[in-house]
């Protein structure tokens, strides 16, 4: 029984761990734009291709993996930014910013995605993982790897935890998601914030992206695929809540992990699902409240 | 007509109303008045439905209507008005008063033909002519001045045919002249329902009541005619006094 | 006065819907009907795909132009409609008209089930949950061995039609076109009059002002409620003939893709007029079709025509036609 649950129940848990915390970053940059702006920003996964791809053309030019885990979340940063400046912020004045920018970002996912294909082909790519060799912990095997994902991952989480509620910065997010035209009032460059946030958000991704590439590698559906789990996430954690994207990825990725050991995987991703859909009708706010709620 | 006992509503640690008894009887103008923050809109939401109470009874004619929802009070005959207008601003004038009075319509009619309903177009016209609204008819509520919108606020709670109109700051921001003009409107409806009202306009409400209630900090702090309201000093320190940065 | 909302602009249209039923119909009706003797098989088929489409896109359009509600997720009738056509005519019946029976009544009970749940929740939450709820029946779909898994069920035997006096052999592009035009029309013809009536006009109240609409005398949860189970199965009307035009189903059917693909069909035809989300299908089907015999990149052309027009001319191709006024006029 002991060795069951060594050997195939705690492998399981700590990669959950470690999905999760890339899940995190994902379901973050979502609920950080939701939380704010009220947009629902459904080509956040194909920010997150963007990333993927981004990485790959990086390393292919000999850029090495570590250079990549910089400069691919600005360049899904901006990417976002620029989603944010030329296709939000129109919409952003109308009563129902929610549905329109969902139906707006749909279309720019489309396109996106499609135009990947143009470009990279629908082949699968992988990245070359930067550390090999596995380590021990309490007796179980884990690629060094997978170590340097939560490493980073947990620091980006824990940065982005710090930003919001430690720093200045973060009031004025904070403010702004509570109340904008009060923050406006006070002079602060509120549409600055909304662009910054974006950027942010989609950074985020990018540094998601990066990090799985080597797990999970590169193709034109990576984003679409993750996106809709990452969806789950911020709804059971609560849209808008940062604390609640967090718990919920890491409740989540447990949940999906552990169910396959004893279900048929497809089924464990139709659970997750069914999570969702129970706490959008038991609970539709999610388990944590809103940034910017009291 | 309408009775409240013992009404109490919290939001927070904020004690909006507390303890409320009142009666505003059958026929008549009831002004409901009081300084900012004494809890006039919380009661006219927690009467219509709008908000629950935390405790306490509202009645209608001695019925327990407590906790009902707003559909059902208006087909009990409780009709109320919003303070900021609440219409349907993308449906002309005329649909707006359509619907109001169709809701009354009886129910068999739901699916006939919407174009031969005359009879109830027909309604929503006469209506529509007794608030001077009927040339405006055809044009989205929108697109009419602030105090036709008003006006039609409360057309729109006229053509449901009720016993009980609640009226949220009727006049505001209306001109004088408009203002006037609500103040007869309202005199001639008395007749028909009973009327509750929420006025910062005193002297609309020294006009138009038969009965004044002064609410403060959420309890009722006099309750009389309208002589006897202006006479009160407990009602003058209360209205100076929330004025004069006191504890 | 709140900035106005797409719902509210879109819904506009439908106050000169009946004005348009008097002449566009029939102008429509006629290149409909003379089509298959001016094109070949290939496009005859396109066109009644279209138009089972088409009816998806018509569903998206009651609850979206007329309720006020954005369902991500009618593609789950859709799927669900066709999923059992198909395997009652596998292993059931061949009757069409038992099949079409067994379909709608199963499509109610679901849809007033998801229907009763999904309408309490507002605005994007309830979008959210017809679009879970979509996505779990394509997974469940998808992962069971018995309904045919990721391939789904293929070699689905077409029927015919029995009527008094004559058979109509669905398996003559010819009959079936004019059958399932013949069924369009008869669906748009019977939602519009469902619509014209004190019953659509409290549904377009509710999607002009919900909150005001209790204080009223109605209760907005039955309005919405029956006009889901309308959009449902009008929706399901498309699935039943789907399976009989390919010959197989799939889970996708139930997918994200057909459920926005028929946001998108009702967008661009325009929201709130009925007749729009028809023609947009038509419009949005062949479009794919053609730039997909030229480029591979279809899905990227319908992206951006998606989002030119969402910022551009949300009330669809028919706000064109109306002109100017941005506003409705008194019915």
């Amino acid at each position: 029984m002991l060795a069951y649950f060594h050997f195939v129940v705690l492998p399981q848990v700590i990669d959950g761990l470690i999905i999760g915390v890339a899940l995190a970053l994902v379901a973050l940059g979502l609920t950080m734009i939701f939380g704010l702006l009220d947009v629902i920003n459904l080509a956040h996964g194909e920010i997150y291709m963007i990333g993927g791809y981004a990485a790959l053309t990086l390393i292919g030019w000999g850029g090495g993996y570590w250079s990549a885990i910089v400069l691919v979340p600005a360049v899904a940063g901006l990417a976002g930014w620029t989603l944010e400046e030329l296709g939000v912020r129109p919409l952003l004045p109308r009563g129902d910013r929610a549905v329109v920018t969902l139906l707006l970002t749909f279309g720019v996912s489309l396109v996106l995605r499609d135009l990947a294909q143009v470009i990279f082909g629908t082949e699968t790519y992988s990245i070359a993982a930067p550390v090999s060799g596995v380590t021990f912990f309490a007796g179980v095997p884990v690629p060094r790897y997978r170590v340097v994902v939560l490493a980073v991952g947990s620091a980006a989480v824990v940065l982005t935890w710090w930003l919001v509620y430690r720093t200045r910065i973060g009031a004025v997010l904070r403010a702004t998601a509570a109340d904008p035209d009060m923050t406006a009032s006070f002079g602060i460059p509120i549409r600055l914030v909304y662009g910054a946030t974006f950027f942010y958000g989609c950074a985020l991704a990018g540094l998601a992206a990066v990090l799985l590439g080597p797990i999970y590698a590169v193709f034109p559906t990576m984003g679409h695929d993750f996106l809709v789990l990452a969806f789950a996430v911020v709804i059971v954690g609560g849209m808008g809540s940062i604390l609640g994207a967090v718990v919920a990825a890491l409740l989540l990725a447990q949940v999906h992990g552990l169910a396959s050991l004893w279900i048929p995987p497809v089924w464990a991703e139709t659970l997750v699902y069914g999570a969702m859909l129970l706490v959008l009708i038991v609970r539709p706010a999610g388990l944590f409240s809103r940034i910017g709620d009291a | 007509m309408i009775a409240v006992r013992g009404l109490c509503k919290s939001f927070g640690g904020l004690r909006a109303v507390a303890d409320l008894d009142f009666v505003a009887r059958e026929g008549g103008v009831t002004s409901i008045i009081g300084p900012n923050g004494a809890g006039k809109s919380t009661v006219f939401n927690l009467i219509a439905g709008t908000m629950r109470a935390d405790a306490g009874r509202v009645e209608l004619g001695g019925r327990d209507i407590t906790g009902l929802p707003p559909q059902r009070l208006a087909r009990l005959g409780i009709a109320r008005s919003f303070q900021i207008s609440n219409l349907f601003f993308g449906l002309s004038a005329l649909e707006n008063v359509r619907l109001a009075a169709q809701a009354h319509a009886p129910r068999r009619d739901f699916l006939a033909r919407l174009d031969r309903a005359d009879a109830l177009v027909a309604r929503a016209r006469a209506t529509l002519a007794e608030f001077g609204l009927v040339d405006l008819a055809g044009e989205p509520a929108a697109n009419l001045s602030h105090g036709d919108q008003r006006r039609l606020e409360i057309a729109l709670c006229m053509a449901s045919q009720p016993r009980v109109l609640m009226l949220d700051e009727p006049t505001q921001g209306m001109s004088p002249a408009e203002t006037l003009a609500v103040d007869a409107l309202i005199r001639s409806l008395a007749g028909r329902v009973s009327v509750i009202v929420i006025e910062h306009d005193i002297d609309l409400v020294m006009s138009i009541s038969d009965r004044v209630i002064v609410l403060h900090q959420g309890r009722k702090l006099f309750e009389g005619t309208p002589a006897e309201v202006s006479g009160s000093s407990a009602v003058r320190d209360a209205y100076l006094g929330a004025g004069h940065g006191a504890a | 006065m709140p900035a106005a909302s797409l719902v509210q602009r879109l819904g506009a249209a439908g106050a000169v819907r009946r004005g348009i039923v008097g002449w566009i119909v029939p102008a429509l009706l006629a290149p409909a009907l003379a089509l298959p003797w001016l094109v070949g098989d290939f496009y005859v088929r396109l066109a009644i795909e279209a138009f089972l489409l088409g009816a998806l896109a018509l569903s998206v359009d009651i609850l979206l132009g007329f309720a006020g509600l954005l369902s991500l997720g009618q593609a789950m009738y859709f799927g669900l409609s066709a999923y059992l056509t198909a395997l009652c005519y596998l292993h059931v019946t061949q009757s069409f008209w038992l099949v079409a029976l067994i379909v709608a009544f199963a499509v109610a009970l679901v849809a007033a089930v998801l229907g009763a749940v999904a309408i309490r929740a507002k605005g994007v939450y309830f979008a959210l949950i017809t679009f879970g709820a979509a996505e779990i029946a394509g997974k469940i779909v998808h992962n069971t061995r018995a309904l045919g898994g990721s391939d789904g069920l293929l070699g689905i035997p077409v029927p015919a039609i029995a009527l008094p006096g004559f058979d109509l052999p669905l398996r003559s592009n010819l009959v079936f076109y004019y059958v399932v035009l013949a069924v369009v029309v008869l669906v748009y013809l019977a939602v519009n009059r469902i619509l014209a009536t004190p019953f659509g006009s409290v549904l377009s109240a509710i999607r002009d002002n919900a909150s005001r609409v209790p204080y009223l005398g109605y209760n907005p949860f039955w309005y919405k409620f029956f006009a889901y189970l309308l959009a449902a199965e009008v929706a399901a009307a498309g699935g039943l003939f789907y399976p009989l035009l390919r010959g197989f189903v799939g889970p996708d059917l139930f997918g994200f893709e057909i459920s926005t693909q028929s946001v998108v069909m009702a967008l661009v035809g325009g929201v709130g007029t009925l007749i729009g989300p028809l023609v947009g299908g038509v419009v949005i089907t062949f479009l794919q079709s053609v730039l997909g015999s030229y480029t591979e990149r279809h899905l990227f052309v319908l992206g951006i025509i998606f989002i030119l027009f969402v910022r551009f001319l949300p009330g669809g191709l028919f706000s064109l036609l109306r002109g100017a006024s941005a506003r409705g006029r008194a019915p």
